[in-house]
Formats: C-alpha cells, sequence, structure tokens
C-alpha cells in the first residue's frame, strides 16, 4: 500500500465521520490555540521589549570599578578601589580592536557644593549639578540636543551649560552669543575654604535641568580639590567608563574579559538576558495550559479511535481476509488519528494568530490613548512556533492513534468478520 | 507433494477451540483433495467445521494439526508474512454479506486487492473497470455501495476477488443474504468463471440447491467429510 493511497483511504474515513472528527479535532485546536496565542504572546512582548533595548543601544558597555572589600576599620572612610580605571586602562581598551569608542566619565556627586558664577557678577550665582554624560539614550525621552555651539565640551577649560542655568544667572541674550563667555565655578567646603575654577562656555544644552557638562580632568580638579586628594586620577581613576563596542557580539565579548579583570560591567545585554530568562519561564508556564489541553484532546482522540475501531471491525476484518498485513492496518489507523491532530494543529495556529492580530489592535489603541510611545507586535508567530504548532497537532495525533492502531492491527480477522 | 494435479490437499487436518473448559473439535482430521479448476460446494449442518475449513484453506486460521498444502505452499507451518502474501496475491473472498467497503466506489472496492499489493491507481481502475465489464456492471464503476442491490454488491466482490488473479477463491455462504432469483443469478457467473478463467471455487453453502451448481459437493458433518458427490453434467446443461 503507496502512501497516496493511505493517505486517501483515512481521508476519506475521517470525512465519513465528519462532524465526530471535527469535534475530535476540536480538542486539539483548543490545545493548539492555547499554546500558540500563550506563545505569541511571550515572543512578542520580549520582541518588542528587545526592540526598546536596541534603541539603546545593546553595544553600549558601562565599565565600573571595583570597591575593595570593607573591614571594620575602613567602614567609614572613602572605599579603596580594587580596580581603577586609569587613564592608561582607557588607552589600553581604545587600543582594543572592534571597538569604536572609549570615554571616561566621572561623577562629581551631589554632596559636593559648587555654585555657577558670572566673573565680576556677584549677584549673578546659581547651584549647579555636573552631568556626568552617560551617553545612553534613554527611548522614553527625547535627547537632549545643543541649542548652539557643543551638546559635550572637547578640551579642558571648556564648559556646556543647559540653556535654564543660563537665563538663570541672568544671561538671556540669543544663545548664539553666549559662545566664548567666561564663567566660573566656585566650590564651598562646610569648613568654609572656597575655590573658583574658570572655564569658557562652548555649548548650549537642551536639558531641562541647571546642568554643566565639563571634561573628565576638569571633573576630577573639581572632586581632588573637594576631597583634597591631589593624586585623586592616579588612586582612583575615573568613576566610569562608556565604551562602544563594533557589535553586539563584541560586546559579549567584553563584557566576560572585563568582568574577568574584576571589573563591574552593566550591559543593556545582561539586563536583556535576564529578562529572556523571566520570559522563558513565563513561555513555559504558558505552554504548559496549551499541553494540559492537548493531554486531554490525546486522550479524546484515542476514545474517538477506539469507538471508529469498534464500528469498523468488520471492515478491518475484510481487509485482513483479502490481505491487508497488521503494518497496513496500523498505519492507516495511525494516519487518521494524525490527521486529526494535524488538522486541529492548523485550525489552532490560524485561531491563534487571529485573535493575536485583534488583541494586538486592541492593546496598540490602549497604549495610542495612554500616549505611551510604543508600537509593535504584541502577539508575534516566529516561523518556528509556526512548524511547532502544526508539528505538535501531528504528534499528538500519532501518539493518541499509538495504541488504538495496534489493537486494531492485531485482531483476528476471523472474530472480526463475524462481529456485527 | 504439492506437485500433483490437486491444488488443494490436507491431511489429517483438525482444529480444536477452547471453550472456557470443553475443547470444541471443528475439524476431526479431515482428508481432502481439490483439483485445479473446479467449483466444490462444502456443505453440512452449521457446527460441522465447513466454515473453519474453509478458513483454514484461505490462512485465515490454523491447523491444530495436520497439513494443508495449497498449491506448493503448506499453510500450517507458513509464518504470517507468507500467510499475508498469500491472500493477498493468490486467494479471493466472497462474503455472505458482500463487505463491501461504504465509503469506496465499486471500482475502488474491486481493485482494494491491488491496493494493498501497490499497483498505481491508474493500472488498478483499468483493472477494475475490466472485472466489473465481466460481471456485468461496467456502467456502475462509480457508484458506492449504498446505490447497488444486493445481487449488484455481490457482483462487486465477486469482481474484487478476481482482482488479484487468484488460483483459489473462498466464498463463504454467498447467497446466503441474496433472494433466489438474484442468488441463481450470482451462483450462474461463479459457475462461468470456474469454466472460463479455470480457477478453483470452495463455497460453502447449507442451501442444497446452491450446492447443486458444484462439480463435486463434500458432505461434512462433526468435522469429518461424511461423503463427496460428483455431479455429472453434460456440456448442454451447462449453458
Amino acid at each position: 500500500m503507496t502512501f497516496g493511497d493511505i493517505l486517501r483511504t483515512a481521508w476519506s474515513n475521517l470525512t465519513r465521520r465528519k462532524v465526530r472528527t471535527s469535534l475530535t479535532s476540536l480538542g486539539v485546536t483548543v490545545g493548539i490555540f492555547t499554546i500558540v496565542v500563550m506563545l505569541s504572546l511571550g515572543v512578542g512582548v520580549q520582541r518588542v521589549i528587545q526592540q526598546q533595548f536596541d534603541a539603546i543601544g545593546l553595544e553600549n558597555v558601562v565599565v565600573q570599578p571595583r570597591d575593595a572589600e570593607r573591614n571594620p576599620y575602613t567602614r567609614y572612610v572613602r572605599p579603596e578601589r580594587e580596580v581603577v580605571i586609569s587613564p592608561a586602562k582607557i588607552a589600553e581598551w581604545q587600543q582594543m580592536d572592534d571597538i569604536v569608542s572609549v570615554t571616561p566619565i566621572v561623577d562629581v556627586n551631589e554632596s559636593i557644593s559648587k555654585r555657577l558664577v558670572l566673573p565680576g557678577d556677584a549677584a549673578a550665582t546659581i547651584a549647579v549639578g555636573v552631568d556626568p554624560g552617560i551617553g545612553i539614550n534613554n527611548p522614553f525621552e527625547t535627547p537632549p540636543t545643543a541649542l548652539a555651539g557643543v551638546l559635550r565640551p572637547t578640551k579642558d577649560g571648556e564648559i556646556v551649560i543647559s540653556q535654564r542655568a543660563l537665563r538663570r544667572l541672568g544671561l538671556t541674550a540669543e544663545v548664539n552669543n553666549l559662545i566664548g563667555q567666561k564663567v566660573q565655578l566656585v566650590m564651598e567646603t562646610p569648613r568654609g575654604e572656597s575655590q573658583s575654577f574658570d572655564y569658557t562656555l562652548v555649548g548650549v544644552s537642551s536639558v531641562d535641568n541647571n546642568l554643566v557638562a565639563l571634561t573628565p580632568n576638569d571633573s576630577i580638579a573639581l572632586k581632588a580639590w573637594w576631597f583634597n586628594e591631589p593624586d585623586l586620577l592616579d588612586k582612583e581613576g575615573y568613576d566610569y567608563a562608556l565604551i562602544r563596542a563594533k557589535d553586539l557580539n563584541v560586546a559579549r565579548q567584553l563584557t566576560t574579559q572585563l568582568r574577568a579583570e574584576r571589573f563591574r560591567v552593566q550591559s543593556v545585554e545582561t539586563v536583556l538576558e535576564l529578562a529572556s530568562k523571566i520570559f522563558l519561564v513565563i513561555n513555559i508556564m504558558l505552554g504548559s495550559v496549551g499541553g494540559l489541553a492537548l493531554f486531554v484532546a490525546t486522550i479524546g482522540i484515542m476514545n474517538t479511535m477506539i469507538m471508529a475501531i469498534y464500528e469498523r471491525t468488520r471492515e478491518i476484518g475484510t481487509l485482513k481476509a483479502i490481505g491487508a498485513s497488521r503494518g497496513n492496518i496500523r498505519t492507516l489507523f495511525m494516519t487518521e488519528a494524525g490527521l486529526i491532530g494535524l488538522f486541529g494543529g492548523i485550525v489552532g495556529l490560524l485561531g491563534g494568530w487571529g485573535v493575536g492580530r485583534i488583541l494586538n489592535r486592541v492593546a496598540l489603541a490602549y497604549l495610542e490613548r495612554e500616549e505611551v510611545p510604543i508600537r509593535g507586535d504584541f502577539f508575534y508567530i516566529p516561523p518556528w512556533l509556526i512548524g511547532l504548532a502544526i508539528g505538535f497537532g501531528l504528534v499528538v495525533g500519532i501518539v493518541a492513534g499509538l495504541y488504538p492502531a495496534a489493537r486494531a492491527a492485531r485482531l483476528d480477522p476471523i472474530k472480526a468478520l463475524r462481529h456485527e | 507433494m504439492g506437485q500433483s494435479t490437486s491444488l488443494i490437499r490436507t491431511t489429517k487436518l483438525q482444529r480444536t477451540y477452547q471453550m472456557g473448559k470443553n475443547t470444541v473439535q471443528a475439524l476431526a482430521g479431515v482428508d481432502l483433495e481439490i483439483e485445479r479448476g473446479t467449483f466444490v460446494a462444502l456443505v453440512g449442518p452449521s457446527g460441522s467445521g465447513k466454515s473453519t475449513l474453509l478458513n483454514v484453506i484461505g490462512g485465515l486460521d490454523r491447523p491444530s494439526s495436520g497439513e494443508v498444502w495449497v498449491s506448493d505452499l503448506e499453510l500450517g507451518q507458513a509464518p504470517d508474512k507468507k500467510l499475508v502474501s498469500f491472500r493477498r496475491d493468490r486467494v479471493g473472498f466472497i462474503f455472505q454479506s458482500f463487505n463491501l467497503l461504504p465509503t469506496n466506489q465499486a471500482w475502488e472496492n474491486v481493485a482494494l486487492p491491488l491496493m494493498l499489493a501497490g499497483r498505481s491507481r491508474s493500472e488498478r481502475r483499468k483493472r477494475a473497470e475490466n472485472l466489473l465489464e465481466q460481471v456485468g456492471l461496467g456502467d456502475r464503476a462509480d457508484h458506492r455501495p449504498a446505490e447497488l442491490s444486493g445481487g449488484q454488491q455481490q457482483r462487486v466482490a465477486i469482481a474484487r476477488a478476481l482482482a488479484n488473479d487468484p488460483v483459489l477463491i473462498l466464498a463463504d455462504e454467498p447467497t446466503g443474504n441474496l433472494d433466489s432469483r438474484t442468488g441463481r443469478d450470482v451462483l450462474l457467473l461463479l459457475q462461468r468463471l470456474v469454466r472460463e478463467q479455470n480457477v478453483t471455487l470452495l463455497m460453502v453453502t447449507h442451501d442444497m440447491n446452491a450446492a447443486s451448481y458444484a462439480d463435486r459437493i463434500v458432505h461434512m458433518r462433526d468435522g469429518k467429510i461424511e461423503q463427496i458427490e460428483t455431479i455429472e453434467r453434460t456440456a448442454e446443461a451447462v449453458a
């Protein structure tokens, strides 16, 4: 018996009892439908989040030094650093292959008080913060732009100030005319010591805060004075380094390598990997719900097949008498069961796809109303899910058919022919 | 042994069944020889073992002891696979209740043994139409069994039994479900096929009138052959 004949025979047997066949495969449909909806939701949401992360730039690696272990004696002093991001390290990283750029970053934190002063105008003074300039865009905010000049200073002694801070200093002229303006940062310790630093304005940023941007060296100079530590750069190094790798793979390798060197490394990729793990668990849980439905469907198919074999006992006897082998009978009934599963799988897949499209529309309409700038497919069916759904349906059918088919194959033709 | 002119030869054939604690002896030592190209009727009261003998000769059942040769194959010792191919390629079965597949068209039913043998669909269709023509149903090839009368269905079944060009046709009460007129037509058809195609036909019946169409009548009782009758018939009587 050729495979085409088996398929044709199985098909005509299934269409003989259309309602029963449809109802039986409905069980598989429900199972596959659940799996497809659940998994496409899991995959879709994960993809949308991935797209958001991609916007941030996954190839960026943020390196931080590691603080040495504290003991009871060092508990209340500034922590020693186990590894230091020294200028030499920055230079070394810049020399590496596949690295686009390395930016050292100094965090002049909020507790260090600093005021922006116009030289010769004692009245014009405001408290400011120093923008460390991490350089990673937040996809939920519009990135700052340079209203005049540049966004980051390139030479020591240069400063970029937000338009808001300039206005509060009383500099209300057209921003382009302010470039070249001399300003001072004045630091004052609680003990009353003070020191001023001179800068030239090279840019005006659109940031909505009282922020200034300095070069790393100038930032270090501020901290060195504050902590009274002239060798600060040698001792503590920079606070961060932003390494922009050529691509994601390089970023991944770099992360591993730097961690081995005892640096603390944050890459968005690390966060994403954690998110993937969480999504895997969620997907498995969601998939299990469908799995349970499929288990019930398997029993349903088995039941239908056993009933069909009972009804068709005499037919099986006839086929055996005229020369059908056990294998022929077994293959025939397994094919019938497999087809029931396959149809259930296909219908479940189509249903899951359709419902996913509808729910996606609802979700997008909701996000639009709430003005969240996220777009995408929350119910995404990747090719592997198509294969999984159809394959699973088929396998469920075949597995359900194993026992009934074996029973049919074992029937004694003489008894089967006498069956009423 | 199988080289003689006889197609079927059984020696000391026994078949016992276990029915609970009782042992039923369906065949109690049957020695029978049937020559090629004869129409043999097996008659006897129910429980006489005639159907069991038919099943054993058809390779559906195995003897408890003794030998059963069909042509050069000893069925009692043959492996299962041999029995399957024996039934598929060399025997044709005709049943009392026709046993056609209801979803298949007449020609597909006729071609079933060829499908099992793995022949191509076009070859099957051609052969089936040819056979349906022979049994007088050339115009019913595309009908389903439900659209045919009992006599027509049995003729489709006869065509199916001929599909694999068998050496032996086994018929179990082929006229049991037919009225006497159509029964007579079917018997005449079977008689004609034996004459024209030189096939051997073994028919179980309890109807003596049906048996009278055969060349030989084997009477069975209590699992044994009681008497063998040979019916002399002139050529004119056949026609």
